[in-house]
């Protein structure tokens, strides 16, 4: 018999989007807020679609530790209003049992019947046969493999060991708290659930990321998802499969841009023509590009922003090439020409700081709009 | 071009033709009085140049005489093609016309298009700039058609050795841009680059404050809620340990055994220190009695040394007393064979004194008798050395002699010259006649000649007198008198009655002189310090006296030697017998002292004896027996009781420890029970509060503020750049736009302020400020010499600006130095010659003497001779 239900993880409920300037008349920090709630919804509707009783969250399922009361209750409610799937719910670093101590009591105090928080290491059979080990995080920042546990965690004969933890395996900061990528099978484990990562990675066929059902940010490129796990039986392959949940689509671009390119078609043909409302996109513009070339993809970029969910042109990596033409421009000869020259001499000198260069740039750039303006 | 004569008729006062000729390179001067025409030929030049043939506006109607009549101006000048005559007429037959060498080339309107294209094909000229009409010292003024026309002629220049101004300066663009840079810039911040109120600038500066406030805020909340849920952690862990049942009984169990060990300790402890005082005791009475047995035998014993001590010093005290008497009389007796040897020694000194003085009284008498004739010696010389020097201060000496000499000579030689000269007479008498005639002096004396420098009568005798008259022209001129009085002067100066009488004065006074000098040195040799010192001398030799029993010298002075000896040696006998006795004194007092001390030392003997009381020695030492015994009986109880006593302070150490496990558990429960429940309370409300929710949102809002506020940052840093290049820019082109002209300007701005420089108004094309020591002071302000003097360097320098550019133009100066004071004058002056150089300057002038010392070729205006 094949046993079947859904990893999902870093639902970060709660989280604000302080970072994404909210345009004057929009309420974008409110949509993402809330499209964060609805991951619940979307989770409950995957499991019911493919006949899963349990959803495994593997932590981060709040954004911090004390989060308010109103968004702990509406989460639990929202839980409990799909009273077919039981969730189980484990601590991770942002609500770990330490901090969030009184976040894990309300939760043990109030929680609908069918939501199980998992604050102890040790081993709980979930459903007849099959065996779930927890490793819940206790410290925001640990010093272990927070896996480490479940070498020692003991289930019945015959059972399908499936194990639950957070945290990454890949040892950034070398301290020793990563998530050895052969667990699996140093604790004899059907399938490791992994929470923490953002994106969805495969990193063996039994250990996986699942990722966010709800993106909130531009390194993924990809709308958020979920997983459903078929597991036919003890040492069996797991089959995973991906389940869009995301409502909005987080994704970087680049823009390679050389001179003499019009530089505002270059951004409009990277453009999606759809679906602008559900995405925050950020250009990166990089390579040369004429003074009147800037302005004008400066132009296109004020242009298209309003169609989209969040729009972010990045200007930093795109060098400007000064031609004769764009001073003459400016002026032919005289006062304006002076000006535009100690500015062109300023941007270019290898002897001051990059700062000072930016600062000449742009007002060569400025002054070049200036002229530009007064003579249309 | 230059010019070099011009001729006027029929204008103005100057109905006759009037010119001026040979007008050179550089300076040239026309200095007249007022009213002579300078400003007519000023005028007349301009309407040659400027003013057509055909015109008959107010200023060629200026021109006509008050009769009327055609005005007529005619002017040579030399260009790079040869030299030319330009003429014109006004009103009637008006006319213009070139010559070349009195070929006409051109005339009527071709040759004003010829002056035209001399003046640089430009109506107006350059004369604005560089002709200076009378009164007009400043750079502006005249009409407004001229002040417009001079602007051009300097737009112009400046264009034609620089750039368009408008060009130069970026002109409506640059204003443009500046004025948006300056929009936006003001939106952010204020005219002094601060943060402007109310502005985004500040707006974002304020929000990221706050929000770095809000967020340091939350963050310490945060972290008390943390570090309260790591203490509550704590508190429960160690609140669970102190109250565990079995822990609690463990604490019970080791408090009442440690007690019961201590108090038995405690008891075992006193019986010891019982014991310890008795044996204290024993000690005590032990070393009472060994003490008492001492003393006693030490009393007896000092008693006993101390008497016999006392007897054996009585004696030599007495010893001592009789020796002192002894020596006493002893001493007496050398005092008294003392006395008597000083007596015979002082008779002794007595007579040996008289014979002294009596040989002293001998041997004075000899010398006072040759000191004495010694004196009278020296006196005598003195008196004639003192006469000698009398007479030869009187009569004349040898320079006198001398002058005396030559007087006689000059009128010797003054005589001969007259007679050599004068009409003389030679008498020769006929025999037996000699003498007859008589001149003034006498009868001639045959054969010899007679001067006669002045009519003379020569009486003969016998017969008259005949008168002789010399000529006129003879050398009677009164030199003999004046000789011969003079040295009559002399010699009576001197009081000799002739010359022979006056050498033999001389001889004396010389004589006398030698006489002093002998005298003289046989004073010197008599008494060489003088005659006063020899009578000191006299008187230090002691008078005779009258002593005649004095001893002979040799008895008194060895009965002298025999008493001082006999003197010494009582004397030395005194002091032997002095020391003697004080020494027995010494002896007498030490034997005296040691007596009354051993005396002493008896008498407390006996009193420590007495003190001991009735008691016998053998009694005394059986009760030191006695005690020693009892003594030992004590220190071996003690021993035995304490050598097996239980360690009082490690149980008391046990028993304080054991207390204290208890009275800590007890505070720390009852500390540990409220704490936890306020930390309960703080978590309870904290996490309510949702702080980490609102700190992780505040931190997303103050990164995004942050990056804001750089982002106007960098945008105020990009405009105030762009503004200040915007405005160096411009103030560059102005200063490469005038750059020209302060070049040419700058030497002579120099000649007058040596650092100073002039500003250009870009409007006027004019200076507009003068800077002097770092100060600006606007042209208007300056007073009226400096305003003329800039004016006229300014026009200077235009002049060689176009002189550069290939059209000399003469400089026409009519009275252009109205208010300059004489030192500035020679200063322009010297402006002047230094421009003059390559160019023409026709300086028109009433100021005569000021410009006399303008140097320059001189002009004259003068009528044409028909």
């Amino acid at each position: 018999m094949t046993f079947r239900f859904i990893h999902a993880s870093d639902l970060h409920i709660g989280r604000k989007f302080a970072n994404i300037p909210q345009p004057p008349d929009g309420n974008i920090r409110g949509r993402l807020m809330e499209a964060r709630h609805g991951a619940i919804t979307k989770l409950a509707q995957a499991a019911r679609d493919r006949g899963a009783a349990h959803v495994l969250l593997a932590g981060d399922t709040f954004d911090t530790a004390t989060p308010s009361p109103a968004v702990v209750r509406q989460a639990l409610t929202a839980m409990g209003e799909a009273p077919e799937v039981t969730w189980w719910i484990l601590p991770g670093n942002h609500d770990n049992l330490r901090d969030a101590e009184p976040l894990w009591d309300v939760i043990s105090r109030d929680a609908p019947t069918n939501l199980r928080a998992l604050t102890d290491a040790a081993a709980i059979e979930m459903a007849e046969g099959i065996t779930l080990l927890p490793c819940p995080v206790a410290y925001r920042a640990g010093a272990s493999d927070p896996s480490a546990p479940l070498d020692h965690m003991q289930s019945p004969e015959g059972h399908l060991r499936i194990g639950l933890a957070h945290g990454g395996v890949t040892d950034f900061t070398e301290s020793g708290d990563a998530i050895a990528p052969d667990r699996d099978r140093r604790a004899g484990l059907d399938y490791l659930a992994l929470g923490d990562w953002h994106g969805r990675m495969a990193v063996s066929e039994r250990v996986h990321y699942c990722g966010t059902p709800e993106q909130d940010r531009f390194k993924h490129g990809q709308r958020g998802v979920c997983l459903t796990v078929d597991i036919a039986g003890p040492g069996a392959i797991p089959k995973v499969e991906e389940i869009e949940t995301g409502s909005f689509l987080w994704s970087e671009a680049e823009l390679a841009l050389h001179p003499r390119q019009d530089a505002a078609a270059a951004l409009n043909a990277l453009l999606p023509t759809t679906g602008r409302r559900d995405h925050l996109l950020r250009v990166t513009a990089r390579g040369w590009a004429g003074l009147p070339d800037r302005a004008d993809l400066a132009r296109a970029a004020e242009t298209c922003a309003p169609d989209f969910a969040h729009f972010d042109l990045v200007t930093d990596a795109l060098a400007t090439q000064y031609e004769a033409g764009d001073l003459d421009e400016i002026d032919r000869g005289g006062a304006l020409r002076l000006a535009a020259e100690a500015l062109v001499s300023e941007a270019e000198s290898e002897t001051l700081s990059q700062a000072e260069r930016d600062v000449a740039a742009d007002a060569l750039a400025r002054l070049h709009a200036y002229v530009q303006g007064a003579k249309t | 071009m230059k010019i070099r004569a011009i001729t006027l008729n029929n204008v103005r006062r100057f109905t006759d033709p009037a010119q001026v000729v040979g007008i050179g390179d550089g300076i040239n001067v026309l200095s007249e009085p007022n009213e002579h025409g300078k400003s007519t030929l000023f005028d007349a030049i301009q309407a040659l140049f400027f003013k057509p043939f055909g015109s008959r506006d107010k200023d060629v109607a200026a021109l006509r005489p008050h009769a009327g009549g055609a005005p007529e101006v005619t002017v040579e000048v030399e260009t790079d093609e040869g030299r030319f005559s330009i003429f014109k007429r006004w009103f009637q037959k008006p006319l213009a016309t070139v010559h070349r060498s009195g070929t006409l080339i051109a005339q009527a309107d071709e040759a004003e298009a010829w002056i035209a294209q001399l003046l640089g094909g430009d109506a107006s000229g350059p004369s604005g700039l560089i002709w200076v009409r009378q009164g007009m010292t400043a750079l502006t003024g005249g009409s407004g058609k001229e002040e417009k026309l001079a602007l051009e002629a300097r737009r112009d220049l400046m264009t034609s050795v620089g750039a368009e101004v408008e060009a130069m300066t970026g002109g409506r663009r640059m204003d443009k841009a500046l004025a948006q840079c300056r929009d936006e810039l003001a939106h952010y911040a204020t005219a002094t680059g601060r943060p402007r109120t109310g502005g985004p600038w500040k707006e974002a500066q304020d929000q990221v404050e706050e929000l770095s406030a809000e967020h340091d805020h939350l963050a310490s909340t945060a972290r008390e809620l943390h570090d309260a849920l790591a203490e509550r952690q704590r508190a429960r862990r160690a609140l669970a340990e102190l109250e565990a049942p079995d822990v609690v009984e463990e604490r019970r169990q080791k408090l009442e055994m440690t007690r019961a060990a201590h108090a038995a300790a405690t008891r075992h402890a006193e019986e010891v220190e019982t014991l310890a005082r008795a044996m204290d005791l024993a000690r005590l009475n032990a070393e009472s009695a060994t003490t008492r047995l001492d003393s006693y035998r030490a009393a007896e014993a000092e008693q006993k040394a101390a008497l016999s001590e006392e007897t054996r010093a009585r004696q030599a005290t007495d010893a001592a007393r009789s020796a002192l008497a002894e020596r006493r009389t002893a001493l007496e007796a050398a005092e008294v064979s003392a006395q008597e040897a000083r007596t015979a020694l002082q008779t002794a000194e007595d007579q040996r004194r008289r014979a002294q003085r009596a040989v002293a009284a001998r041997e004075g008498a000899d010398r006072r008798r040759a000191l004495e004739a010694r004196i009278k010696e020296a006196e005598e010389a003195r008196r004639r050395m003192e006469t000698a020097a009398a007479a030869a201060r009187s009569g004349p000496d040898t320079a006198a002699l001398q002058r005396l000499e030559a007087l006689s000579a000059e009128l010797s030689a003054s005589r001969a010259a007259r007679d050599a000269t004068a009409t003389q007479v030679i008498v020769h008498y006929a025999s037996g006649s000699s003498g007859v005639i008589h001149g003034d002096d006498g009868p001639l004396a045959d054969g010899t000649a007679l001067p006669l420098p002045r009519s003379t009568t020569l009486r003969i005798d016998g017969i008259g007198s005949l008168e002789i008259h010399p000529a006129a022209s003879g050398q009677e001129d009164g030199s003999v008198e004046a000789a011969t009085a003079k040295l009559q002067t002399a010699l009576d100066q001197i009081g000799a009655a002739n010359l022979t009488e006056a050498r033999a004065a001389t001889a004396a006074r010389a004589e006398a002189a030698a006489r002093q000098g002998e005298a003289k040195a046989v004073l010197a040799s008599l008494a060489p310090n003088g005659i006063y010192a020899l009578h000191q001398e006299l008187a230090a030799i002691p008078t005779p006296t009258t002593e005649t029993d004095a001893p002979d010298i040799e008895t008194a002075e060895n009965a002298l030697q025999a008493a001082q000896s006999h003197h010494e040696a009582c004397r030395i006998i005194r002091e032997t017998a002095a020391e003697a006795l004080a020494d027995a004194k010494a002896d007498a007092a030490r034997s005296d002292a040691l007596l009354t001390s051993l005396t002493d030392r008896l008498q407390r003997a006996e009193a420590q004896q007495a003190k001991l009381g009735d008691v016998a020695e053998e009694d005394l030492a059986t009760q030191t027996v006695t005690a020693a015994a009892a003594l030992e009986a004590a220190r071996l109880a003690h021993a035995e009781k304490a050598k097996d006593a239980p360690d009082a302070a490690s149980l008391q150490a046990a028993l304080t420890r054991a207390e204290s496990v208890e009275t800590q558990a007890r505070d720390e429960i009852a500390r540990l029970r409220p704490l936890l429940a306020r930390l309960s309370e703080r978590i309870t409300r904290a996490s309510g509060d949702a702080v980490e929710e609102r700190l992780a949102e505040t931190q997303e809002q103050l990164q995004a503020a942050e990056d804001k506020l750089a982002r106007i940052t960098h945008e105020v840093a990009v405009l105030t750049r762009l503004e200040a290049a915007l405005q160096d820019a411009r103030n560059e082109a102005r200063e490469r736009y005038f750059t020209p002209i302060v070049k040419e300007l700058k030497p002579l701005l120099q000649l007058l302020w040596p650092d100073a420089e002039l500003t250009w108004g870009e409007e006027s094309l004019l200076p507009h400020a003068l800077i002097r020591g770092g100060r600006e002071e606007p042209i208007d302000v300056l007073s009226g010499g400096t305003q003329e003097q800039v004016a006229l360097l300014v026009r200077l320098a235009f002049a060689r600006m176009l002189a550069r550019a290939g059209r000399i133009v003469p400089v026409i100066l009519d009275d252009a130095l109205v208010f300059t004071d004489d030192d500035r004058i020679e200063r322009m002056f010297d402006a002047l010659h230094r421009q003059a150089g390559d160019m023409q300057i026709i300086v028109l002038t009433c100021r005569q003497r000021a410009f006399r010392a303008l140097g320059g070729q001189a002009l004259r205006l003068q009528m044409v001779k028909e």
